[in-house]
């Protein structure tokens, strides 16, 4: 069910990674102040905005399970989130590693933008303990659901508190005065933002077809233990 | 294509280079160990979906053997 178009969606991603790679290497100007250290701006702030967006999505799914109590959606939250925090994973390392190239340090706790994320990523990182610590079913997803919701709406305002603070050392590259990237560098950065919403989807559709197959093996297993326990109760003492 | 790629810039070799190099390796490790991981859960899915698939091929012969070893109801004797 969750396997369809997942085919197309992954020749697309790859198609797309490439293109995009072919223009940051070639195609995309050499930065006048950081150089070519510059290039790993195409890869971390796609992954961190792919990653906040999916928290977000997360919540909009977990709105959707609350509502019409379906446990599909609480799937799709779940999923969401957990290639989220992978991406998340990804902006961290890759942050710290244009951090140390560009400022000689690999993380710097007085920088907002930095901590801000690092407070987000933990915040989702507790999501799967408190998910998994209940273990009737239903109640986990209502809990999981909310617990998407309360921090899918803490990662906007998260966000804009963070633009609206003063930024010590790290780049505000979007809607400032001095009027942002040059046009070769944003068609660049729009189809690396492009690819690795891609990939997001690509990430959740297979994800959700795995769990899927898991959830049908199980299914399965029920039905194929089913004869058995009826025959025991079939030879279990009456009792009148 | 490639006179394009040859009048690219070479990735150069110094601190950024490495740098850049060291980001982009990040990334394509972080979805190579996940790719793994999901590789290990679908093998596992495959062998327990051989596991059933056996559990249901049993019962079906035992259910056929249990067919062909059943004793014939007695005929009914006329008065």
């Amino acid at each position: 069910m969750y396997g369809k178009g997942l085919r197309t969606l992954s020749i697309a991603t790859v198609v797309a990674f490439a293109v995009t790679l072919s223009l940051v290497f070639f195609y995309a100007p050499i930065e006048a102040d950081q150089g070519f250290l510059q290039k790993i701006f195409y890869l971390h702030v796609p992954l961190a905005i792919i990653s906040l967006c999916g928290f977000i999505v997360g919540g909009i799914f977990a709105v959707l399970h609350l509502r019409r109590d379906d446990p599909r959606y609480d799937a799709y939250s779940y999923v969401s989130i957990h290639i989220s925090v992978i991406f998340a994973v990804g902006a961290l390392i890759t942050g710290s590693i244009w951090a140390k190239g560009s400022w000689g340090h690999w993380w710097v706790w007085n920088e907002p933008t930095l901590v801000s994320f690092l407070i987000v990523f933990l915040l989702y990182a507790t999501y799967y303990p408190f998910r998994y610590a209940i273990e009737d079913r239903q109640r986990q997803a209502r809990y999981a659901s909310v617990f998407a919701i309360t921090a899918g709406a803490f990662v906007p305002l998260n966000f804009l508190a963070v633009r609206a603070s003063a930024s010590l050392v790290h780049p505000r590259v979007f809607a400032t005065a001095e009027g942002g990237l040059p046009a070769s560098m944003m068609l660049t950065f729009l189809c690396s933002i492009a690819s690795m919403a891609l990939l997001w989807t690509t990430l959740v559709k297979f994800e959700l077809s795995a769990k899927s197959a898991q959830g049908q093996l199980k299914r399965l297993r029920r039905a194929l233990d089913a004869p058995n326990t009826q025959a025991t109760s079939r030879i279990a003492p009456e009792v009148s | 294509m490639l006179s394009w790629l040859f009048a690219a810039p070479s990735i150069p070799n110094d601190v950024g280079g490495k740098y850049v190099a060291g980001a982009y390796i990040v990334f394509l490790l972080l979805m190579l160990i996940y790719v793994a991981i999901m590789g290990m859960k679908l093998a596992r899915i495959e062998s327990g979906l051989r596991e059933v698939a056996e559990i249901a091929e049993k019962r079906q012969g035992d259910a056929a053997v249990a067919a062909t070893t059943r004793p014939e109801a007695p005929a009914e004797v006329k008065s």
